[in-house]
């Protein structure tokens, strides 16, 4: 298959262009969270000609938090069991079935939590196209919100990022400001927020 | 029956409801994940199902396995 270009124009003129190295598909990984051209993606209101340039999610460093809930969680029953019921003073003993059937569903329900933050995670996208900015969001079990933007209609870009990790791990916000109603679009957390809006003021001057 | 058999069979109950409605939000995950698959399609959805469906066996397993033992 022929590289993706995204920018022909910027060709032209290396010195202007920011991605003119990366001309190749990004394999996409389960935590890719930044891929120019990925391979293998399709959205819900793709057009036909339209391709996905920037794909984005949220830095996998924001899954740290489930992580180290999900291990607590998995070290909790062998801690709470003989800490909590070795000094319950009961007047009847509680059966050893009783406990398998707790401990079995505490690891089910460790399992639905990491299951639930990893899809929160996974189908929490940015994307960007030669046309259009889009931002889908799972904010809750079954709430979705779908906001996108036309690449014309961009006015303003700006990013920001602060702090050890996001300066260390190269993270930020990206806020993409849009003329008119349409509503402006924030890139939480992203990876490489210079390269993110690099590329889609490119993308602009390319339109233009 | 004494107070301490009536009690277990209450907390059985009990127990089996709260797994059941468990069971219920295991549904929902797989359905949050079907729909979530028609915004985006990935190479890795197959691994997610799988894992969404493995999640659902084993809550409904609990949930059976409560009313036979407790």
């Amino acid at each position: 298959m022929r590289p993706h270009r995204p920018l022909e124009s910027a060709e032209s003129s290396p010195s202007v262009s920011t991605i003119p190295d990366e001309k190749t598909h990004t394999i996409m990984s389960p935590l890719t969270a930044f891929a120019v051209s990925p391979e293998g993606i399709k959205f819900e209101t793709q057009e036909k000609d339209e391709e996905v340039i920037l794909f984005l999610r949220q830095h996998p460093i924001v899954l740290i938090p489930s992580v180290f809930l999900v291990l607590l969680l998995i070290a909790a029953p062998i801690l709470i069991i003989p800490l909590f019921f070795g000094s319950l003073i009961l007047p009847f003993e509680i059966p050893a079935r009783y406990f398998g059937i707790g401990v079995a569903f505490w690891y089910v329900m460790t399992f639905g939590v990491a299951l639930t933050s990893f899809l929160r995670w996974f189908f929490n996208i940015y994307i960007v196209t030669q046309r259009r900015i889009i931002d889908i969001d799972f904010l809750h079990l079954l709430y979705k919100e779908f906001s996108e933007a036309r690449i014309d209609k961009v006015q303003d870009l700006s990013f920001k990022s602060g702090g050890i990790f996001a300066a260390f791990f190269d993270y930020g916000d990206v806020v993409v400001q849009t003329a008119g109603d349409t509503p402006n679009i924030d890139f939480t957390t992203v990876p490489k927020p210079a390269r993110v809006v690099e590329t889609i003021s490119e993308l602009i001057t390319n339109k233009q | 029956m004494d107070v301490t058999t009536v009690t277990f069979i209450i907390v059985k109950w009990l127990v089996v409801f709260g797994l059941s409605m468990y069971c219920l939000f295991a549904v929902v995950i797989i359905r949050q994940e079907q729909l979530m698959t028609i915004v985006l399609e990935e190479a890795f959805e197959p691994v997610l199902r799988l894992a969404a469906i493995i999640h659902l066996v084993a809550s409904i397993v609990i949930f059976f396995a409560a009313i036979l033992l407790l």
